[in-house]
């Protein structure tokens, strides 16, 4: 346990090194950048708004880091995020219901779509054997032109100069309390239940029985298609959910590039988690610290918020590298130890 | 008759970038790499390719610096993935993911711009006439008057077809995915053998990015590589790499997208934009149930 908080420090710690190499060589100070960046989000009247930022963030971080874990190579998120967000979106504009009923209704509305979408690539791998990994992937450039043309035709706002709907009714609105968003609630329940799912529940041990020895499950009496079926299905469904936060607490409508690069971060999150459900929450909210405090950053001290994108990949490569180095370095050292007392 | 020629002139252009890739991911599916980075390795090479144009005004710098960009990705997926052991398809979506930030964040910090840099400065790769073809009618209209990138393209097919099947270090790079185990106990580095693997599909992603930012359009824009990288990897894994099919197929894959653009006379550009990413369920559809079949006979 300690070793793994200290592997992610280290790890965290060289990545932030390393940027400030960077940034020292354009001519900045680096130790202001990083202040002003978790001044930023970190103030103590902005750290709910940090926290709703990191929403699908997490959302979709949790999404990978259950289907990887599962063994089924979900890379759909990006897909299942749009379809979830849209179809929440077009719930909310003809659905006109008191909050109380409206909100849930566009949630599960949202986890539908994703679910929806993810379950076609199931349905090829279950059916076609098609591997889900290219699917995913395919399906994520589709969805991106699909709901593309949703907004620009079907449910385009008439004299807007850029492809989005009309406002979801305002029933549907994630209630605010000052900077505190509901979605952070949301967002809390989905990290709860999935803990549990796959931590006490005899499903959760089966995926990850089958994600780390398919043939050891199978003997044992998985059902393997059927569990496949149910990761891809629940992984679609909290990408689409990280959709449906993101129209329904954001701008209350779908705005091309809405899914930003949220999805794709999450799949980051869950890799440099290592699918542990507790980290991916962990380092969702770190990404959501440093994607918001990345704002106040560029304001403040002018380097671009870009920088951050950067940082993140590093992050991950350099702590997943960690983490197999340590790993590695820590057997042989065990090994060595055992040799030494066999000898003596 | 124009149209025809069009669109035969509109499926090599958009089959080019996608062979090339795919033309480097079959060195690395030869040698054993589950390498899923070309769609980096090309974007980090439009972007470079840009930058090389534009501050030396000229296009051969420009290429230069395309395959100089896509080889720093490589070089980084060398150190983590292989000097560092880490899992392929981890650096591979990490190096992505750097590649998209990394071209972001230079697009602001050098050129000043967000999502798109244009400018008249940039020397785009010229167009090649080869004397005599081109006057002949309509094959002159289609195998002269090409972008150079086109013709490398060409070259490279044949190029990468004679290194994997008839040199000796083609021999290697198949062993050394075959059963690397055996080339190293035979006294040839595995390891060397996949690193040049890299190195040589490197090459040939930097010159697909630049054919993306100097070819058909001039000037990079954010994520301008849009999964053709992936396309690509899905033409490698669908002929389990032989360079012969990767050309076909790419072709194919051109096929479809200058169908889409025919196609935008009646349906809305939207649903054209998918057609290359259908064709490519489609063609994974057809793959896994040839491959089905054959596994029940």
């Amino acid at each position: 346990m300690r070793r793994k908080i200290l592997v992610n420090v280290v790890g965290v710690l060289l990545a932030f090194l390393l940027g400030a190499l960077v940034l020292l060589i354009q001519g900045y100070n680096p130790l202001e950048v990083y202040f002003r960046l978790f001044q930023y989000s970190l103030a103590p009247g902005k750290i709910a708004y940090t926290l709703s930022n990191s929403v699908p963030l997490v959302l979709t971080g949790l999404s990978a880091s259950v289907a990887f874990a599962s063994g089924a190579i979900n890379l759909g998120q990006p897909g299942q995020l749009l379809i979830g967000g849209l179809l929440a979106t077009v719930g909310g504009l003809y659905l006109h219901l008191p909050p109380l009923l409206m909100i849930p209704a566009l949630l599960i509305l949202s986890m539908i779509g994703g679910a929806l979408w993810s379950g076609v690539a199931a349905v090829f791998k279950y059916w076609f054997n098609m591997s889900e990994f290219i699917t995913t992937l395919m399906l994520n450039m589709i969805a991106d032109y699909f709901t593309y043309w949703a907004i620009t035709y079907p449910f385009f706002e008439k004299n807007a100069t850029y492809p989005q709907t009309p406002l979801i009714s305002k029933g549907g609105w994630m209630p605010e309390w000052g900077n505190f968003n509901s979605s952070i609630l949301v967002m809390l329940l989905a990290f709860l239940v999935i803990w549990f799912i796959v931590n006490r529940a005899t499903a959760g041990y089966e995926w990850r029985i089958s994600g780390q020895n398919s043939l050891f499950s199978r003997l044992g009496g998985v059902n393997i298609s059927k569990n496949y079926m149910m990761v891809m299905l629940l992984t679609g469904a909290l990408a689409g959910l990280a959709g449906g936060m993101v129209v329904t607490a954001g701008p209350h409508r779908f705005i091309k590039d809405i899914g930003a690069n949220y999805a794709w971060d999450g799949v980051m999150i869950a890799m440099v988690a290592n699918t542990d459900i507790i980290l991916t929450l962990v380092y969702g909210i770190f990404f959501g610290i440093l994607q918001t405090g990345a704002v106040g950053m560029e304001l403040i001290t002018a380097v671009p918020k870009e920088l951050i994108q950067v940082l993140q990949a590093v992050i991950v490569l350099i702590v997943v590298s960690g983490r197999v180095y340590f790993e590695t370095l820590f057997t042989k050292l065990e090994a060595r130890r055992k040799l030494k007392e066999m000898v003596s | 008759m124009s149209i025809i020629i069009g669109m035969i002139n509109g499926m090599i252009t958009s089959a080019t970038p996608i062979l090339l890739a795919a033309l480097g991911g079959s060195l690395t599916y030869y040698a054993g790499i589950f390498n899923i980075a070309m769609e980096g390795m090309m974007l980090s090479g439009a972007f470079f390719a840009v930058l090389g144009s534009y501050y030396f005004h000229s296009w051969p710098i420009g290429i230069l610096f395309a395959i100089l960009g896509a080889l720093g990705m490589a070089l980084v997926f060398i150190l983590f993935a292989v000097v560092l052991k880490m899992d392929e398809f981890i650096t591979g979506i990490g190096l992505n993911l750097f590649a998209l930030g990394l071209t972001t964040y230079l697009l602001q910090v050098v050129f000043d711009v967000r999502g798109m840099f244009s400018s008249p400065e940039i020397v785009p790769v010229p167009n090649i006439d080869i004397p005599l073809i081109e006057n002949i009618p309509v094959i002159g209209d289609i195998l002269s008057g090409q972008n150079l990138i086109v013709y490398l393209a060409l070259i490279a097919t044949i190029a990468v077809n004679y290194l994997d099947f008839k040199t000796r270090f083609g021999l290697r790079l198949r062993a050394a995915g075959y059963n690397r185990t055996s080339l190293d106990t035979s006294g040839v580095s595995a390891n060397r053998v996949r690193v040049w693997s890299l190195i040589l599909c490197a090459l040939l992603c930097g010159l697909a990015g630049a054919f993306l930012s100097l070819g058909v359009i001039t000037g990079f824009t954010k994520g301008m590589s849009a999964g053709k990288g992936w396309i690509s990897l899905a033409a490698v894994i669908l002929v389990s790499g032989n360079p012969t099919g990767i050309a076909l197929i790419s072709l194919l894959f051109g096929f479809t997208d200058g169908l889409g653009l025919f196609m935008q006379r009646s349906l809305p550009s939207q649903f054209t934009s998918m057609v290359p990413y259908v064709a490519t369920l489609v063609a994974l559809f057809f793959y896994s149930i040839r491959l089905k079949k054959r596994q029940t006979v």
